[in-house]
């Protein structure tokens, strides 16, 4: 397919995930925030997965729920808010209305209709949660209608592709920031445990395992949905490296970094086959070898080695990946 | 009459119902089932069919709109009606105009004999904005210049069709034309019970087999593309919508690359060869070596390989030469001499202010005539002298004094009307008609049944043109005598 369209449907991927996953964290947050302490669930803690503290500050917002919530959903001035987002899906797909089913650009389109006619006025007053699940049922229906319609193909690849390479991206960021957030009381923990090992589970009501600390962490799972298949999957509670353990490392949990990575992979692998001279050799290198260390690591090993380092890493090596992709496939 | 109950045209011809208020004949079936719906389900379908193009995304752009520059282009539910035998002399018509039409931009492109025998002057042809020196002696795939045009037709109060203009170089509408079929037959089946509506899908079949049929020799399986400035042009939607119609990739100039005088697309599995362009650009935007070296949006280097033969275009360069409104005045000559024949459909009378009898004449008369420039599209710089005030009469005449070659005047023809539903009635509005026709590689004329039919929404207006506040409804060729025969489609 021709290069333009195929970066169009990378970025309809992305945007629309990236809605989502707006819709999803915001979601949660705030209404984690309802019965929980407002320092820990400051918003602060949210603008800085979004990497908008300053960008908010600078404009002279209040820290409150009407303005937070503004600017995440509806405020045209950040790119990553709800509404821009979902423009953005929109405007790409309509630069290529020829190659995606006229359903997919109509699933976009409704939205985006819908969207226009929401405010943060009307939010706060039909309560956030219809707004917010109207964002993710929208983009569970674009994705449904894409794999009803949309013939196998690189079309279909390259959507597949933003839309994981973002994914991994969100799940990478909120785990970064949350892990921070709970750190005081992970290493007041640790001390008085008197042991750097992280595995121990101690009967402290402000620390590990406590009621507060394992809101907290339940409030991360819950913000990528992971909460009833992380139960599932570790039994023994709510732990860091079981959080990490679940969010990084798990092979079949769709919002983990591993699961996003290997869906990339077979994407890139689908791309390339669709060439009659293969190409694409870097970015195959770059994600096979990240899939290699997520696939051969463990979490304690993460988290004693770091794991801030360990997710900036990966955040650069998805980087190099994208670059790599928009070298062999995109530009000319 | 149910709905139709007091209907008036006024002075116009009416496309459904005759002077004395009742439907014509071939029109009674459709009213009857208008009525059977009644009002209230009748408004309810309305309401349905402009949500439909809302959601579809059914748009065109309005440059001069700041806010929110995509609209819908309003839609009315009752069809506009040509019965089949009139169909019959419209197709010859517009078959024979084009036929001519493409013998004269040939003979303009090589002997000239058109200028050499004194039938159109040679001021007139070379004056032409859109006529192309550069590409004098040029030989298009099998002499053919315009392969995809668009007339637009409009009815006297006398029944009698005349031809308004002829849009030869990207002509635009047909895909407003095959969705309002779409729309309707899914919102109001009702109405196509118990008569014979040609079908007109086959235009997309039809469309890209004269396409390939293009390519240069030895292009077995060619790769046929649509050319379009972007999606911030205001026919966007028809050139996406015509790309996924025909199977083929849209493609922007910043997708092309020439090398070697061949022409390529940039895919993600590298360079692959484009054999036939529909483009949808402007000659003067198609390469800026050739033409506007501003222009962003062709691809240097295409015209080049258009002269080597190693990529086709539709349509060719320069047919802009014949849809000039000046030029326009001469087609009826025009087929007299190629085609020794009379023309089956005639032109609006015209008067020519480059002619000095002509230009008394206009000058006298510009409060009864409509002036319009001859190279303005889209309803602009336009007056239309009984609906202009004393000054704006005077301002065009010294335009006209000024700049006579640019300029033609024709009285004002009382257009046709239809039934049309405005504000929960059915009134009388202004029409016309945009049938679109294709002219293959081998000659043949091929017009789908029917075209678009445009309609001012504005009471006693008589600008049809979208831009400008205007609608459109499906045109329904119908055969009420049930022994005639209907094409059948191609599948």
């Amino acid at each position: 397919m021709l290069s333009r369209e195929a970066d169009a449907c990378y970025w309809i991927g992305r945007y629309v995930e990236r809605a989502e996953a707006t819709a999803r964290m915001v979601d949660v947050h705030y209404h984690t925030a309802l019965e929980s302490n407002r320092t820990l669930f400051a918003w602060s803690s949210l603008l800085s997965v979004a990497d908008a503290v300053d960008a908010f500050s600078e404009r002279g917002f209040q820290m409150t729920d009407e303005p937070v919530l503004a600017y995440f959903c509806f405020d045209l001035d950040n790119s990553d808010s709800i509404i821009r987002s979902w423009t953005a899906a929109r405007e790409n797909a309509r630069t290529i209305r020829d190659e995606i089913a006229s359903e997919m650009w109509e699933a976009l389109n409704v939205t985006y209709l819908e969207l226009g006619r929401w405010n943060i006025q009307l939010l706060l007053r039909r309560s956030p949660s219809t707004f917010f699940s109207y964002v993710k049922e929208s983009a569970h229906r674009f994705q449904g209608t894409l794999d009803r319609t949309l013939m196998d193909g690189e079309a279909k690849e390259w959507i597949n592709l933003g839309r994981f390479v973002e994914r991994g991206d969100q799940t990478t960021r909120l785990l970064d920031v949350k892990y921070h957030d709970l750190l005081p009381a992970l290493q007041q923990a640790q001390n008085v445990g008197g042991s750097t090992q992280t595995q121990s589970s101690i009967p402290d009501p402000f620390g590990i395992g406590g009621p507060l600390d394992e809101h907290g962490w339940a409030s991360i799972l819950r913000s990528v949905s992971a909460f009833e298949m992380f139960r599932k999957t570790h039994r023994d509670g709510i732990t860091p490296v079981n959080v990490v353990d679940f969010l990084v490392l798990n092979a079949r949990f769709p919002a983990s970094i591993r699961y996003c990575i290997a869906q990339s992979t077979q994407s890139l692998s689908r791309i390339k086959a669709a060439g009659a001279t293969p190409r694409g050799h870097e970015a195959d290198r770059i994600a096979g070898r990240l899939l290699a260390d997520l696939t051969y690591t463990r979490a304690n090993e993460i988290i004693a080695s770091g794991l801030h380092e360990f997710l900036q890493q990966g955040q650069e090596r998805i980087n190099a990946l994208g670059d790599a992709i928009a070298q062999e496939y995109l530009t000319y | 009459m149910g709905m139709f109950a007091g209907y008036s045209s006024g002075l116009s011809f009416d496309e459904l119902i005759d002077a004395s208020g009742q439907p014509h004949p071939y029109a009674k079936v459709l009213v009857d089932a208008i009525n059977d719906l009644g009002p209230a389900e009748f408004e309810r379908r309305q309401a349905l069919a402009d949500l439909s193009f809302v959601q579809s995304g059914v748009t065109f752009t309005v440059y001069s709109d700041s806010r929110g520059t995509e609209k819908t282009f309003p839609f009315d539910l009752i069809p506009r009606l040509v019965p089949g035998s009139e169909w019959t002399t419209i197709e010859a018509g517009l078959a024979q105009r084009l036929t001519a039409l493409n013998l004269f931009l040939h003979d303009v492109y090589h002997e000239q004999k058109v200028l050499k025998d004194g039938i159109i002057p040679r001021e007139i042809v070379i004056a032409a904005a859109h006529f192309r020196p550069e590409f004098i002696g040029a030989d298009p795939p099998g002499g053919v210049y315009v392969h995809i045009a668009g007339s637009d037709l409009i009815r006297s109060p006398d029944g009698s069709w005349q031809v308004l203009e002829d849009n030869l170089r990207t002509p635009s509408g047909v895909s407003y034309m095959l969705e309002n079929r779409a729309v309707l037959t899914r919102i109001v089946p009702d109405i196509f019970r118990n008569q014979r509506v040609r079908p007109i899908h086959h235009y997309a079949a039809q469309l890209i087999a004269n396409l390939r049929a293009l390519a240069p020799d030895g292009r077995d399986n060619p790769n046929v593309v649509i050319l379009t400035p972007g999606s911030f042009n205001s026919a966007y939607f028809e050139h996406a919508y015509l790309a996924q119609q025909l199977g083929v990739p849209l493609v922007e100039g910043r997708d092309l690359v020439v090398a070697d005088n061949i022409v390529y697309m940039k895919t993600t599995h590298g360079l692959q060869r484009v054999d036939v362009i529909y483009r949808r650009i402007d000659d003067d935007f198609l390469d800026p070596l050739t033409f506007r070296p501003d222009s962003v949006l062709g691809c240097p280097g295409i015209v080049n390989a258009y002269r080597g033969g190693n990529v086709a275009l539709a349509n060719s360069i320069g047919t802009g030469v014949a849809d000039d409104k000046v030029v326009y005045a001469y087609v009826p000559d025009l087929i007299r001499y190629y085609l020794d024949q009379e023309p089956i459909i005639g032109n609006v009378e015209t008067f020519l202010p480059w002619r000095p009898a002509d230009l008394e004449y206009i000058i006298d008369n510009i409060g009864n005539l409509v002036v319009k420039a001859a190279n303005e599209s889209g309803g602009y710089g336009m007056l239309i002298g009984p609906k202009s005030t004393l000054a704006e009469q005077a301002d065009f005449a010294d335009k006209v004094r000024a700049n006579p070659r640019n300029y033609i005047a024709q009285p004002l023809i009382e257009l046709s009307t239809a039934p049309t539903y405005v504000n929960g009635d059915v009134d009388s509005r202004h029409v016309d008609l945009r049938p679109f026709a294709l002219y293959g590689r081998d000659g043949r004329t091929t017009i789908v049944p029917g075209g678009l039919t445009r309609v001012a929404l504005t009471k006693g207006s008589y600008v049809v043109n979208s831009s400008q506040g205007g609608g459109s409804k499906d045109t329904w060729v119908v055969d009420t005598d049930t022994t005639s025969e209907v094409p059948n489609a191609i599948a």
